[in-house]
């Protein structure tokens, strides 16, 4: 597939790849397929014949490969990407739901001088008026007084702000995400920087273990990248040989991983490393090996404080002992605590002492994005604490915020909102009404992820270095314009020109370094053909195997117990597997039922029944939870897979904001996290301990499980 | 194989008993995990409802696929069961068929699958009270008319133009994505040659991220879905009502 | 025995049995005339009540559900079926207690039958209405009901003949139509009657109805003829829809339904709610018309009382028989069913619908003196139209909470059901009122035909009672 095609070649090579794309041309001048009316359709659409288009899926940062149908101009329906390497063709729920996003009832429709209101303001300005603001922002302020805040997807208007940035002289743009923030992503980073010497994102092979212990890392959910560990989790279970995978999940609330896993181990928030290194022990003392970082655990004393027997980590660690390929993996709750990067150093030294790093089955480095130099991850909790406070000093005179929701994701002890009244000029670029949004002087909605141009590098989960590409699937269903458009524009008539016309020439000119290297999915003599190839097949990547096997390095643990605050109970909060930390307004979302309680369209308070029995409370009773930092009140679950000094809260719901499927429904578990960070700079949220107090009322959860025919609620005794 | 052909007495639809299918499905439950694509993805395809938050508590929701999980044991020792994605399992000798007075779900001689017949349907709700997998669901409402809920003009957008939008008061449920069948053996006719293992498949099985859900015929000994459902561990739910399931679920897995 | 205790046994045979009362034709004529014709406010006020409640209750809530679907009513999964079904029962069952006694007890020359067989087939006609309203309701696309009839059409699209459902519709049909037949032919006399009493529209009125009806010995002739066939060829009619009505559920494959024994216990259910009613609009009846007193007596309320204990211990050993059998059978599922009817939120129906139906009348009605009191025997009838309404909520919603799927089991809580319900109940009464002042509503010519029949004969110093076959 090197020699110059033509157009209409190209059509025809569209319609071989049997579910990839057909492209709708190969320069700006076609850039959308218009809606049109059945009398004037483009040559090549058929009157009932869809036609699909490979793009990303923005729904979370993983960047999984789509193709949209579609047909007389409208997007019909999400499908993976069978070539892309991240998801062989999988998509998740969200990614699904991804078309009501697109034509959700309450975007934004169009330019809007907002106001900092509560609601969505009626004053629309046109375009012009729109760039011309942006330019004044940028011409008026000295550059570091300019700040762009931006979120974990797409990545090619994150380079096109850095450039911008870095022409204008002003600060680079900070990413922020509640995914990165739950995830503990500068944790897992840091570990492996220690351990191997590198800061990566580590790659788990899950799909080639044969015994998987994970601590904490909800992986099945929102972890990373669910649609390829889910794969892995799969091939996993299948197993080699027919030896089916074995699962040991570790953590005080049974999340949806650990609900299929093959033992759940509730062991004490916070206790995750020192269990890992006394399993490190015992399974070394079993295999008759020399325990190296861990020779100086006390087992028994690690299982006390785990609250777990010593015979059970005996046995357990005899799992991993005898395991052909044995991996351990830490993330989620468990890594966001004081300790959590002794934790996370922990779990990959017990990797280490097992021998499977670099190995089959074991731990490696995510390979990174062709053309990236090193592993960028977003902004910890401690930087963007940082970053509020220099906002809240009135340093930043002029604030772009594009995919993003602090107002909503980050918590409200950071103290966001206040801060955000002392800058001069907001200027969001949301495509949905958010909280941040809406506090800003103006909104220039961004088209939706389906109406876009661009591209997302695959920062973990798939074993080949890939760069993900997005292109519009439909004309822009409102007036809205691509941010990297308006900042394009707004630069030139600042005077600060960067040198690509518009969007589409800005991802065309990144692509142009890949045309001549070799090993890709695709290759083209020529920029056009091969950008041609880019929006055909969803992006480009190099097929080999890009993993690295870094050197494993013995590491310096220092197991400190987890620092708790005051209270009663400890909080796992979770991201909600359904909702993510964005689908709330998705109504298909909020009507899938939550993989362990089947709860639907509201937040819940997960209490052990025993618990609940002592506090004399029943399923549905509105409860308080209260933290030093906020409190927030939630219809309780009784949840039988928790332990009894724990209660479970999921994030996603509680938007004031955000359309009418997401506004006022359930609360934010946020509210309820001080700012308390771990040595990595992460949020350690799961340190919050709270109090629980009965608000006297009542309000029953839509559930789809049946509470008499699952719990047997309203059968009488003795069932 | 047993046909009451009541073309007899001059009905169109016939009962037909069939220990023998076209179309099956192979679900592991080893390997679900309880993601809810399957959900969503068949809510996309098949243009399926919201309900709201009031009714999908009330037992209305729409799910042509839903995800069941039981609880074993008591804290500390306490295990979730294995996920079991329940949906229509197309019975080839189907309870809800017969006792529709007016034979809106039928049997399809072609595709071997049940069918319901959204226009002849005039919701006595017969079908839904005899179908021993709880399938079906009904349209309470006019959950899909924008003249009542006008965020709908803005989401039907997406609406797939291959499947009908169903009004208040009629019955559906799953159709083993019936229009991709049919799309698949159009362009496979078209093309002078049959459908080929793999070729299509249905939303659910399309959007799994596990591969928990494998959908073919299985009529042919040699397709996947055939295969696997040969396995030891596969078995057919309330097998003993006689309902002949065209979906096996593999359980345990060790 | 002397004269004056003779005097006084005769006497008192008169004052308790109206067979043996008779009074002159031209007398007894104008006095039901008169109970047509006498209508006070009282009526007229709760006749408009009723009449604003079936305009709210039935039409408005009705019309609305039509428009906004089944969503604002209760049913829900698993519940697909819920009150309307049970409604529809229910009438059904209200429905048998006309055809039970004009025709059984005709059949087997009951003479106490003879003044009350037209206040009950009033019931089996105006329940059986109540019956298609409430079957209708229950429809999901009632504007497409027309399509379960099997009319030509030239897409040869015919309904299901292997659905119960369709069985069930053909039999309500045919019994509307029977028993309306039924409920007409002996009123012919009674309207020729009412013709030739009255003046004005109502002249004109029953001349349409008594179809030139003159009294003479052949129009008699074959109006027995006709009466006699019917009146055995509606015994099997009876017998047949309330057991194809449980068929609705016997045939279905779910726990608690498939048994085979629905069919009889349900007819037997159907006798004791219609029973449970004819004796409480008897009693309604003999205490609001005028010149009732007179026609329904104590020795009434006895004769049903009789056939009410009967009827309840026959339901009794269906019920029990029932129960064994499921409980027996072992099925897991059947067991759940059957621990949620006791234990489960809706026990408390269970035990009313035991006490209702059992306890309370067997408790009653052994009492002679307690089954000849009108108000008692009423209320008990009152209760057991509670308790059998009662069985077939827990035969439908309760059960349906219970299936093979217990991921799906869920309770129903009725919502536009119950202004339904009410409308339904108020729409019977309402018609029940319209037609006690439009049509006699004791049969004169049976009453006095009976009275004919019936005559003191003297052996010896003994008077006896005897009954001659008038032909």
């Amino acid at each position: 597939m090197t020699q110059k095609i033509s157009r209409r070649d190209m059509l025809k090579l569209a319609g071989l790849g049997a579910t990839t794309a057909v492209l709708t041309g190969c320069g700006p001048a076609s850039k959308y397929v218009k809606r049109e009316p059945y009398f004037s359709m483009p040559e090549y659409t058929y009157n009932g014949e869809s036609t699909f288009y490979a793009t990303t899926c923005r729904e979370c940062a993983a960047g999984c490969g789509t193709v949209i149908r579609t047909m007389q101009g409208r997007a019909l329906k999400v499908e993976g990407n069978k070539n892309h390497p991240l998801n062989l063709g999988k998509t998740c729920a969200r990614g699904q739901a991804a078309l009501e996003g697109l034509y959700n009832p309450d975007r934004v429709t169009g330019p809007l001088k907002q106001g900092r209101g509560n609601k969505l303001s009626g004053s629309a300005v046109t375009w012009d008026n729109a760039i011309g603001t942006v330019a004044e922002a940028l011409k008026n302020h000295k550059p570091d007084e300019i700040a762009f805040l931006m979120g974990l997807a797409p990545d090619h208007l994150f380079d096109l702000a850095s450039e911008l940035t870095g022409q204008l002289g002003a600060p680079a743009p900070i990413r922020f995400g509640a995914l990165g923030m739950f995830e503990s992503r500068a944790t897992l980073s840091r570990a492996a920087e220690e351990l191997f010497g590198q800061a990566a994102m580590p790659f788990f092979d899950l799909a080639n273990a044969d015994v998987v212990f994970s601590f904490g890392a909800n992986f099945l959910e929102t972890w990373l990248s669910p649609v390829a560990y889910t794969r892995g989790y799969s091939r996993m279970r299948k197993g080699k040989n027919r030896r089916r995978g074995y699962l040991v999940q570790f953590e005080a609330r049974m999340s949806q991983t650990a609900a299929v896993a093959d033992e759940w181990i509730p062991i004490k928030p916070g206790s995750e490393g020192l269990v890992a290194a006394a399993i490190g022990k015992l399974a070394a003392e079993a295999r008759g090996a020399s325990a190296g970082a861990f020779k100086n655990v006390d087992a028994a004393a690690a299982a006390k404080a785990a609250g777990v027997s010593l015979e059970k980590l005996e046995y357990l660690a005899g799992l991993l002992a005898s395991a052909f390929n044995p991996l351990a993996l830490a993330g989620g709750a468990a890594l966001a605590q004081s300790n959590g990067l002794q934790t996370a150093k922990s779990v990959l030294a017990l990797d280490a002492l097992l021998g499977n790093i670099g190995q089959p089955g074991g731990v490696f480095l995510s390979p990174l994005a062709p053309g990236q130099e090193a592993y960028h991850r977003p902004a910890s909790a401690q930087e963007m604490g940082e970053f509020v406070q220099k906002i809240n000093s009135g340093a930043v005179k002029v604030l772009f915020i594009h995919g993003v929701n602090p107002a909503f994701e980050l918590p409200k002890s950071f103290g966001f909102i206040e801060a955000l009244k002392k800058v001069e000029t907001v200027i969001s670029f949301a495509t949905f009404p958010d909280e941040t949004a809406l506090m800003a002087d103006y909104i220039f909605p961004d088209h939706h992820g389906l109406e876009s141009f661009g591209y997302q590098r695959v920062f973990t989960g798939a074993a080949e270095s890939a760069l993900s590409g997005a292109q519009p699937t439909v004309t822009p269903f409102h007036d809205t314009r691509a941010t990297a458009d308006v900042l394009l524009a707004a630069a030139a008539q600042a005077g600060q020109a960067l040198p690509y016309a518009d969007e589409y020439e800005f991802v065309k000119s990144k692509l142009r370094q890949f045309v001549p290297l070799s090993g890709g999915f695709f290759a083209a003599p020529e920029i056009n053909t091969f950008m041609a190839y880019f929006q055909q097949y969803g992006g480009w990547w190099q097929t080999g195997n890009a993993l690295v096997a870094p050197a494993a390095a013995n590491a310096k643990l220092n197991l400190a117990e987890a620092e708790f605050e005051e209270g009663e109970f400890f909080l796992v909060p979770f991201v909600s597997p359904t909702l993510g930390e964005a689908g709330a307004n998705k109504p298909w979302l909020q009507e899938a039922p939550d993989p362990t309680t089947t709860v639907m369209w509201n937040t819940w308070v997960e209490i052990n029944p025993e618990t609940a029995h002592e506090l004399h409370l029943e399923n549905d009773d509105i409860v308080r939870i209260v933290s030093a930092a906020g409190e927030v009140e939630a219809p309780v679950y009784l949840y039988p897979a928790i332990r009894p000094d724990t209660i479970a809260i999921p994030f996603g719901q509680g938007h004031t904001a955000y359309g009418r499927y997401a506004a006022g429904r359930g609360v934010n578990p946020a509210d309820l996290f001080g700012p308390r960070v771990n040595e990595a700079g992460d949020l350690a949220f799961a340190g919050t301990k709270v109090r629980v107090e009965k608000a006297g009322k009542y309000r029953v959860l839509s559930r789809l499980e049946s509470k008499i025919g699952v719990y047997g609620e309203g059968m009488g005794e003795g069932h | 194989m047993t046909t009451i052909d009541l073309n007899l007495v001059g009905a169109k639809g016939a009962l037909v008993e069939e220990a023998e299918g076209k179309w099956g499905m192979v679900i592991d439950q080893d390997i679900c995990t309880g993601c809810q694509a399957c959900v969503v993805a068949c809510a996309m395809e098949n243009n399926i409802a919201f309900v709201g938050e009031e009714d999908s508590g009330y037992g209305r929701s729409m799910h042509w696929i839903r995800i069941e999980r039981f609880w074993e044991g008591e804290y500390p020792e306490v295990k979730m069961t294995h996920y079991q994605p329940m949906l229509c399992q197309q019975c080839g000798k189907a309870p809800c068929e017969p006792v529709c007075p007016a034979f809106a779900t039928v049997h399809s001689q072609a595709e071997k699958v049940n069918l319901q017949v959204y226009n002849r349907c005039v919701g006595t709700r017969y079908c839904a009270n005899n179908c021993p997998y709880q399938v079906r669901s009904f349209n309470w409402r006019d959950y899909n008319d924008d003249r009542l809920d006008e965020a709908i003009a803005s989401l039907k957008n997406h609406f797939n133009p291959d499947v009908t939008v169903r009004r208040r008061g009629i019955m559906e449920k799953c159709t083993f994505c019936i229009q991709r069948i049919h799309k698949a053996q159009d362009k496979a006719k078209s093309e002078g040659r049959a459908v080929a293992d793999g070729e299509f498949t249905t939303a659910c099985a399309q959007a799994c991220p596990a591969d928990a859900i494998v959908f073919g015929r299985v009529d042919d000994p040699e397709s996947l879905v055939s295969q696997l459902a040969r396995q030891s561990h596969g078995v057919h739910h309330l097998e003993e009502l006689g309902t002949l399931p065209r979906v096996t679920y593999l359980v345990g897995g060790q | 025995m002397s004269e004056k205790q003779q005097h006084d046994h005769e006497k008192h045979l008169r004052e308790e049995h109206l067979m043996l009362d008779p009074l002159p034709r031209g007398q007894m004529n104008d006095m039901v005339m008169e109970s047509m014709h006498t209508t006070s406010w009282k009526f007229w006020a709760v006749f408009f009540i009723l009449s604003a409640f079936v305009a709210w209750g039935l039409f408005y809530s009705w019309g609305k559900m039509i428009l906004e679907g089944l969503g604002i009513a209760g049913v829900n999964r698993p519940s697909y079926w819920g009150i309307f079904l049970v409604n529809t029962v229910f009438w059904i069952g209200i429905s048998h207690a006309g055809t039970f006694i004009s025709a059984i007890l005709r059949v087997f020359k009951a003479e106490f039958r003879r003044p009350f067989t037209r206040a009950a087939e009033l019931m089996t006609t105006f329940g059986l209405v109540q019956a298609g309203f409430s079957i209708f309701m229950h429809m999901g696309r009632v504007w497409l009901s027309y399509w379960l009839f099997p009319y030509p059409n030239q897409r040869e699209l015919w309904p299901n003949f292997h659905s119960p459902l369709t069985w069930d519709l053909l039999a309500i049909t045919t019994y509307l139509l029977s028993s309306t037949m039924y409920l007409f032919l002996p009123l012919i006399p009674d309207l020729a009657m009412a013709r030739d009493k009255s003046t004005g529209w109502r002249k004109n009125f029953y001349k349409v109805l008594a179809l030139g009806f003159r009294g003479t010995e052949g129009e008699w002739t074959h109006l027995r003829h006709a009466m006699n066939i019917f009146a055995w060829a509606i015994i099997p009619v009876m017998f047949s829809v309330h057991t194809i009505v449980s068929w609705d559920f016997a045939m279905a494959t779910r726990p608690g339904w498939s048994s085979s024994i629905f069919g009889p216990y349900f007819v037997i259910g159907a006798l004791h709610s219609g029973m449970g009613a004819v004796v409480l609009v008897l009693g309604v009846v003999r205490g609001t018309m005028k010149n009732m007193k007179y026609f329904i007596r104590p020795e009434h309320f006895d004769g049903i009382g009789k056939l009410m204990l009967m009827i309840s211990m026959g339901w009794g050993y269906f019920f029990f028989n029932d129960y064994l059998v499921q409980w027996y059978g072992g099925d897991k599922w059947t067991k759940q069913l059957l621990h949620w009817h006791e234990a489960g939120p809706m026990g408390w129906m269970w035990f009313a619908m035991l006490i209702f139906n059992v306890v309370i009348p067997w408790a009653v009605l052994w009492n002679r003196k307690w089954r000849s009191t009108p108000w008692l025997v009423g209320t008990v009838g009152l209760l057991i139209n509670f308790g059998m309404w009662f069985e077939r909520y827990i035969i439908i919603p309760i059960s349906l909470t219970i299936n093979r799927a217990p991921f799906t089991w869920r309770l129903y809580k009725p919502g536009i059901e119950i202004p339904l319900s009410l409308g339904t109940l108020a729409f019977f009464i309402l018609l029940y009122m319209a037609a006690s002042r439009l049509i006699p509503l004791i049969p004169v010519w049976e009453v006095q035909e009976g009275q004919m029949a019936h005559e003191f004969k003297k052996f010896g110093r003994e008077t006896v009672v005897t009954v001659s076959e008038l032909e």
